[in-house]
């Protein structure tokens, strides 16, 4: 217990330290939001009054302090260019974001610990430069030559799912579902052959084992050495990286987000970054900064669920 | 005839080229009924519509707000909120009446009070207003009743009334509201704003109560698919009814398909290459008119736009009174471009030039790559530098940190806005550091000229000046580009004369 008591208050410095970090580069980076606004319609006498207007023109630290006790008392204030109230706003991209990273982790997953252990058991034989050469083709293709072909595929030709859009889970479970799938599956081929790398290479490490030669050697069936006692070993790893990745995924796949015009946490943040709009660059990067480091605290304690033998402390 | 003789003619509002068949011809009363679900192009942003600056956003507000006065396609000022309205002989004085029973979207009706909040507020410098300029000269507006409103200025502003007519500098909205904009905009347009899910979609109703009578769609949906392959193939698949910004490249795909219908509609607006004049190179005259004698326009327009748009020397309105059709641009002559240069002290390779780009227009890069070749055959070490519309606004347009560029402005009919917004060197948008006593004095004289004949003359000058001393380089005029299912009808009615564009009030779909 205090070592998860521990672990949040490290998240908690962490994060008021990198809402710091994020507000000093925001304010030297050239440009500012009033001029984002008017674009080419600006005029200095104009643009002058909306930096007032702004509060553009209070000294940083007031701009700061401004900031962190709105989210103190929990008023996230409103974007600057966009006009929308934060909270709510990111609530929205925090689901479909969060909808984009569990399908497509799930897809991932699904398919790539039985390909892995399948190509470690089958170690150097064509099962293995099969599951190989699919992973291959999944980690070095990018993730928007996916979104274009299945767009092409599944929305253009066979016209099973949508090509585009969001749709809330809240009012359409089924429908948030089709929407998010192909997006899923762009990101998931990629994660996917990652994870199957992973899986496999753990896998062979574990299957060359003692303890494995032991397990043959009583008898037990090949079923229940692979699947129950090596995998067990080797899941770890796969794990941590599957954990890591979903950090990632929830802020930066932009790229996905725009293309399916399904737009999350990341994308948010890119327009945020854009258009120097600083209430909401702070608070997309703070929530991202969030997930993750909560997410490698969850991926922690789920180590001492999958193996018995790690004590925290 | 030649696209540049057909600019000088065309007795046309720009011209708005509808093809593929709409279904029809068989159907022919418009019905009421169904959502229009339009794929937009861009995100919306802001949505005050004093206070956007961006062409994206206002494409939506159009159909959410109304201005006091509108033009007619012959781009004379008519009434719109305004039933009536006068000038006086020293053109001081304006007398707006206003039109009874106007209802905007909270219920309320439009009185004079309404009007004289959306002005004062434009003319707050607070409020960032884009068109804080229209109201500069306004000394005081009176209310004298809840149906007249009477606006004073303290000096001659001739193109005051017209730029009311724009749905942005003339839109009123209803008093006290000018907070809540931003959010939640309502006006007294023929659609009533419903929801947004921002980067996802807006979603807009039909307002019943609308002066000029209801709209037939019962609402739209604008999704905003910003990437131009997945935008066409949600118009292929049915899923949207029309999208707007044809990728230029893919536009041959969808023109001669019969499911579909396309709508050109011309110009959206004009593109020009502009010096930085405080560059020691570029205050030399000889200097600019070598890098004009570089370009080929036609070929460069051929080769950035796909032909989507056409050549022009002047960036005046093309049907409009201002527009100087006898202006030519100077054909491409890279060794009289060498001379120049030699003779103005700068031989192969001794003048280093970088021309700063933004992303935000992927054909200005396109442009920029072709020119490059042009630039260097001529002996210029030319170089590019891309930058993202947020660092090209503070590095360009504000700080004036350049030494070329290119950037695009909306041609409005009104020519004041335009000319001396950009060539006066005290111009709002004179990013270029122009300053030129001659050409300050021709559009001073402009503004305080009240005869229309007159004033235009002058504007056909400032054009020949412009071009003559290459203060810029004026390219050509770009099409703006719909496509549809070929059941939505009357899209010809979505560009308006007062330069409103996507105005869905006569748009309806047929089952």
């Amino acid at each position: 217990m205090s070592y998860i008591l521990n672990r949040l208050l490290s998240v908690a410095l962490t994060l008021a330290l990198i809402s710091m970090i994020t507000f000093v580069v925001t304010n030297i980076l050239p440009g500012d939001v009033a001029m984002v606004i008017m674009g080419t319609q600006s005029n200095p006498e104009a643009l002058a009054g909306l930096r007032e207007n702004l509060g553009l023109n209070d000294p940083l630290i007031m701009q700061y302090g401004r900031w962190v006790g709105g989210m103190l008392t929990g008023d996230w204030g409103k974007s600057l260019v966009f006009k929308e109230a934060i909270g709510p706003l990111i609530a929205q991209k925090f689901v479909a974001s969060g909808l984009i990273v569990v399908m497509s982790m799930t897809i991932a997953l699904v398919c790539a610990i039985p390909l892995g252990v399948w190509a470690a058991v089958h170690q150097n034989k064509w099962q293995d430069n099969a599951a190989s050469t699919t992973s291959l083709l999944g980690v070095s293709l990018p993730d928007f030559f996916w979104g274009i072909m299945l767009i092409l595929l599944f929305a253009r030709y066979l016209e099973w799912f949508p090509s585009s859009g969001f749709v809330h889970p809240a009012d359409d479970f089924l429908g948030a579902v089709r929407h998010a799938f192909l997006p899923s599956l762009a990101l998931g081929l990629g994660l996917m052959a990652h994870l199957t790398r992973m899986t496999r290479s753990t896998m062979t490490g574990i299957l060359n084992q003692e303890f494995v030669r032991v397990a043959r050697a009583k008898g037990l069936s090949e079923r229940t050495v692979v699947w129950r006692y090596s995998l067990a070993n080797a899941i770890g790893p796969v794990i941590t990286v599957a954990g890591l990745q979903v950090g990632y995924l929830f802020g930066s796949i932009i790229v996905v987000e725009s293309l399916f015009n399904f737009t999350g946490m990341g994308w948010l943040t890119y327009q945020a970054l854009l258009n120097r709009d600083i209430p909401l660059i702070q608070s997309t990067v703070f929530v991202i900064a969030a997930v993750v480091m909560l997410t490698n605290l969850l991926v922690d304690l789920l180590y001492v669920v999958i193996d018995p033998r790690i004590r925290l402390n | 005839m030649k696209r540049r003789d057909f600019l000088g003619t065309s007795a046309l509002f720009g011209s708005i080229v509808l093809s593929g068949m709409p279904m029809a011809a068989l159907a022919s009363d418009p019905v009421s009924g169904g959502t229009l679900i339009w794929g937009h192009s861009e995100t919306t942003q802001n949505l005050d519509i004093h206070q956007t600056g961006t062409a994206s956003t206002g494409r939506l507000l159009q159909n959410i707000h109304e201005s006091i006065v509108t033009t007619d396609k012959n781009l004379n000022v008519v009434p719109n909120l305004a039933e009536s309205f006068s000038q006086s002989d020293d053109g001081l004085t304006y007398t707006f009446n206003l039109r009874s029973g106007v209802k905007f979207h909270d219920g309320s009706d439009l009185t004079s009070a309404d009007v004289k909040y959306s002005f004062e507020r434009c003319a707050n410098p607070e409020t960032g207003a884009t068109n804080f300029e229209v109201f500069k000269a306004v000394a005081s507006i009176e209310t004298p009743d809840d149906m007249t409103v009477i606006v004073k200025l303290s000096s001659v502003n001739a193109p005051f009334l017209s730029r009311l007519a724009e749905n942005g500098a003339g839109a009123v909205i209803p008093e006290g509201s000018g907070d809540t904009q931003g959010e939640k905009p309502t006006g007294a347009g023929p659609f009533i704003f419903v929801r947004r899910e921002f980067g996802n979609e807006v979603e807009l109703s039909r307002f019943d109560d609308y002066f000029d009578g209801p709209a037939y769609l019962d609402g739209i949906i604008s999704r905003e698919i910003t990437e131009p392959t997945v935008r066409l193939t949600g118009l292929r698949t049915g899923e949207l009814h029309m999208i707007n910004d044809i990728p230029l490249d893919r536009m041959s795909e969808i023109e001669g398909n019969d499911k579909f219908q396309t709508l050109a509609w011309f110009p959206l607006n004009f593109d020009f290459v502009n010096f930085n004049h405080d560059f020691e190179p570029f205050k030399d005259a000889r200097v600019r008119e070598a890098f004009d004698l570089m370009i080929d326009k036609e070929t460069l327009m051929q080769g950035a736009l796909w032909g989507q748009g056409a050549t022009s020397a002047s960036p005046s309105f093309p049907t409009s009174a201002s527009y100087n059709s006898a202006l030519e641009q100077r054909p491409q002559d890279i060794e009289k471009a060498k001379a120049l240069l030699a003779d103005a002290g700068y031989g192969p390779g001794d003048l280093k030039v970088v021309f700063k780009v933004t992303t935000n227009y992927p054909y200005h890069v396109d442009s920029a790559q072709i020119m490059l070749e042009w630039f260097r055959a001529a002996g210029v070490d030319m170089s590019i530098e891309q930058l993202t519309w947020s660092d090209w606004l503070s590095q360009v347009w504000v700080d004036k940190d350049f030494q070329m560029t290119m950037m695009n402005f909306f041609t409005l009919w009104e020519p004041d806005f335009l000319y001396y917004s950009l060539w006066h060197s005290t111009g709002g948008f004179n990013y270029r550091k122009v300053s030129d006593p001659a050409l300050d004095a021709m559009l001073e004289k402009a503004r305080i000229t009240v005869d229309s004949d007159a004033r235009m003359a002058i504007y056909k000058d400032v054009q020949k000046y412009v071009a003559d001393n290459t203060l810029d380089i004026v390219l050509w005029f770009r099409n703006g580009t719909i496509g549809a299912q070929t059941n939505v009808m009357g899209l010809d009615t979505v560009v308006q004369p007062n330069g409103s564009e996507l105005n869905f009030h006569k748009v309806w779909l047929a089952s």
